[in-house]
């Protein structure tokens, strides 16, 4: 499966002095020490959340 | 990274024109209709593209192309763009024009394919934005919108630190919370919570059908039902703690008894006295303890009072004494540090100042010059010399002061270590160590001294290491099931030792088994409320940082609709919670880490534009901005002129610009953005743009001929467009025509 989390796009994103690149940042950071569950939830609010800063297309459900 | 230059194709109203700039301010400079804007926003439109082409298509030509170039640190891009049919060829080379990255494809300007991600992906490295409204947002600063509100300005600000250009991120939390409320009144932010939404709808629906997993998950914290039992749970948690705190003491205390007590058996037996002759003594004795400790219970004494228990009251209420006398001291201490006066340094030097003022009068007037100046200097001297005089009396009071308090607090540092001695004595005898419990002892130990004396000299002439054992056993209140008070009991009514000693070790094994079952009962209470399964086929867990619990109910295989329906929800109001509290912790960092940075940057700039009148501005959590006046107050934005909250907006973006760069930001295109300052502003304002374009890069685009002056004057780099040719005028192009200072 491929993983949001890891994405060049996010790695991008990432680097931005902006909210939105500390968020990705915040969510990074905590993927690191999330078991399978919990990465998954992160995946699915970053996801909701980047769609939200229209930084990237679809949502999560 | 920096514009170097743009290559206009075919665009607009040019043709295979070259406009070149350099790092630091550009000017473009033209009247009306000359394509600065043609110029400004060839940038976007080769980027992103366009969606209103006929602007920059020329007139009966077929071709609009035009390309850009980027010079960064070790490497260069170079974007080109066929407007007409949206082929992009992008080439990244470094120093050695060894190509780095590429792309040729096309990307229109609402593309979603995959070509058109790959090149937005690559942009974004490249030049940190793939989005042309935020594009514009960020770089772009033009005389639009032409009035400003706190509220749009805070909007816009906060759209510029969102990293989007559609939405800024209270908006989006808003939207968040919205959708939230919409889903559950199980809501950890507050709001109307009684009302029933669409998840308790279908939990309900569930339950009327009969289903078992119509339990909700998302129970609210403050949900009296749930509220109840989680309470009791945590009450019964918390009163079993305490009890088995207190019978593990008691447990450990009673071993200690039956091993001096065996040992005291030991002892016994191997002194081998006649028991014939002991028996009777002792058993009077013992009579004789019991009347005793049974009076001093009814008295209200516990019978266990050490024999140094007078000795310990003494000094406790020594120390008391001493304590209370010290207070005295130290406030009449106070009373003398307020009443040493202060010296008028603010009326004296008023004084001085006017003194130095009649003499620079009388220096000047015909008469009695010298005698008015003596006055005045004598004066002066003598004012100086009285409040020096005061002052080095109010220094030595105050030292004195100083010193007595440093005495005063020494000796009851000594008071109070030796309180905290005493409490520790207390501890290690048994006894209260709080001074009120020690008073009442006081006056009961005082009223039943004799009782008192005749117990302890029954306990001393008695078996020493029994007496011992049982006082250490005694020390603790006693509690009905107490194992202290059967083995004491025990102790006095049993002869046999040995008999003793069985029934003392069955009844501590029954003690311990008992205390075994409680731990138990605890470690299943403590995973119950960790976990939150208190309520039989429902489990609870913690979700969220706002720390609401959440029943969970197992999934069934075979869902219904509703029941699909109900996890659907469920995942859903997980998601969005998550959400929420990730976007407002990146707020809450965004703000700790940057608007401090952001705040100074952009009130040193303002204090520039302003000649030092405003030095300060503030950006609060909503991005609102006030600003300083008089170095007190705060006032928001709103009630400055028109020109102040541009300038403010200026100063604000350009230090935004600054916060945020991060090596790729592209060069503040300013198109003619001083319109409304007045010339004392914008001179300012020019140098302050002069200064802000040293680190980076500037392009202005102006049709004011006196900023073509100073470009001249200032070494600017200029790009005069006179209607029919683009030149390029440098400070050390004096071969250039159009040069503006010739204008």
């Amino acid at each position: 499966m491929t993983r949001l989390l890891g994405s060049a796009h996010i790695e991008v994103l990432a680097r931005e002095e902006s909210v939105r690149g500390v968020l990705v940042r915040t969510v990074i950071k905590q993927s690191e020490f999330a078991d399978e569950q919990e990465l998954e939830l992160l995946e699915n609010s970053l996801q909701l959340l980047l769609k939200r800063f229209q930084a990237m297309d679809g949502e999560a459900s | 990274m920096i514009l170097r230059s743009i290559e206009l194709e075919s665009f607009g109203r040019f043709r295979g024109q070259t406009v070149e700039f350099r790092r630091g301010l550009n000017l473009v400079i033209g009247p009306n209709e000359a394509g600065k804007s043609t110029i400004a926003e060839a940038v976007p439109a080769v980027l992103f593209g366009t969606d209103c082409l006929e602007r920059f298509k020329p007139w009966g030509r077929n071709v609009c192309s035009a390309s850009l170039f980027f010079e960064g640190r070790g490497h260069t891009v170079e974007v080109k763009r066929n407007l007409l049919t949206d082929e992009v060829e992008l080439v990244e080379k470094d120093d050695l024009y060894h190509v780095r990255s590429q792309f040729s494809g096309k990307a229109p300007f609402r593309g979603r394919s995959a070509s058109c991600r790959e090149y937005r992906e690559l942009l974004e490295k490249l030049i940190g934005v793939a989005d042309e409204k935020l594009f514009r947002a960020t770089y772009f600063f033009g005389h639009h919108p032409q009035s400003w509100s706190g509220d749009e300005l805070a909007l816009k600000l906060r759209t510029l630190v969102s990293g989007t250009a559609e939405a800024d991120y209270a908006e989006i939390l808003d939207t968040l919370l919205d959708e939230h409320f919409q889903l559950t009144r199980s809501n950890p932010w507050g709001r109307d919570k009684q009302r029933d939404r669409e998840y308790e709808t279908v939990c309900q629906q569930l339950s009327e059908q009969g289903d078992e997993g119509a339990v909700p998950i998302f129970v609210e914290i403050d949900n009296p039902a749930r509220d109840d039992s989680q309470v009791a749970l945590e009450e019964e948690i918390s009163a079993l703690t305490g009890e088995l705190e207190f019978e593990r003491q008691e447990y450990e205390k009673g071993q200690r008894y039956i091993e001096r007590f065996r040992q005291q058996a030991d002892i016994n037996e191997e002194k081998a006295e006649p028991p014939a002759k002991v028996e009777p003594v002792k058993e009077e004795s013992l009579d004789t303890k019991k009347s005793l400790a049974k009076k001093l219970t009814t008295a209200g004494l516990p019978p266990s009072l050490p024999p140094q228990l007078p000795e310990v009251l003494s000094a406790a209420a020594e120390i008391r004494q001493e304590l209370a006398a010290l207070q005295q001291p130290f406030s009449i201490l106070h009373g003398r540090e307020k009443k040493i006066p202060q010296i008028p340094w603010m009326v004296i030097g008023c004084l001085l100042v006017l003194f130095v003022a009649l003499a620079a009068v009388a220096f000047w007037q015909p008469f009695f010059k010298t005698p008015l100046l003596t006055a005045v200097g004598v004066c002066s001297v003598a004012l100086l010399a009285w409040a020096s005089w005061r002052q080095i009396n109010r220094n030595k009071i105050l030292e004195q002061c100083r010193k007595e308090r440093g005495l005063l607090e020494q000796k009851k540092g000594v008071a109070q270590q030796r309180q905290a001695e005493l409490s520790e004595r207390c501890d290690a005898l048994g006894l209260p160590s709080s001074a009120v419990d020690l008073v009442r002892l006081q006056k009961l130990v005082m009223t039943h001294r004799t009782l008192l004396d005749q117990y302890w000299s029954a306990t001393e002439s008695d078996d020493p290491g029994i007496v011992k054992g049982a006082e250490l056993v005694d020390r603790q209140p006693t509690s009905p099931d107490s194992t202290v008070s059967v083995v004491e009991k025990d102790l006095l009514k049993d002869d046999g030792a040995a008999e003793e000693l069985r029934q003392l070790e069955a009844r501590l094994a029954d003690f311990a088994a008992n205390l075994q079952a409680k731990e138990t009962r605890l470690e299943e209470l403590q995973a119950q409320l960790k976990s939150g399964r208190h309520t039989p086929g429902a489990a609870v867990e913690a979700t969220s940082q706002q720390g609401p619990l959440v029943q969970e109910i197992s999934v069934k295989s075979a869902m219904s609709p509703l029941q699909r329906r109900k996890n659907d929800l469920e995942d859903r109001i997980v998601v969005l919670r998550k959400s929420i509290n990730l976007l407002a912790d990146a707020v809450d960092e965004f703000s700790r880490s940057h608007l401090v940075t952001l705040n100074a940057e952009a009130g040193k700039m303002f204090g520039k534009i302003t000649e030092g009148r405003y030095t300060e501005i503030k950006l609060d959590e909503n991005m609102a901005p006030s600003i300083q006046v008089d170095g007190r107050r705060w006032t928001p934005v709103d009630h400055f002129s028109r020109g102040t909250v541009d300038a403010i907006y200026l100063a604000l973006r350009m230090a935004l610009a600054k916060v945020r760069d991060d090596g790729r930001s592209l060069p503040l295109m300013l198109d003619d953005p001083f319109v409304h300052l007045d010339q004392k502003r914008l001179a300012k304002t020019l140098n302050l743009v002069d200064l802000a374009s040293a680190d980076g890069q500037l392009i202005l685009f102006s049709h004011n001929l006196d900023l073509g002056k100073r470009a001249a004057r200032e070494r600017w780099h200029v790009v005069p467009l006179d209607g029919d040719a683009v030149n390029t005028t440098t400070d050390e192009g004096g071969e250039h025509a159009g040069q503006l200072h010739l204008l």
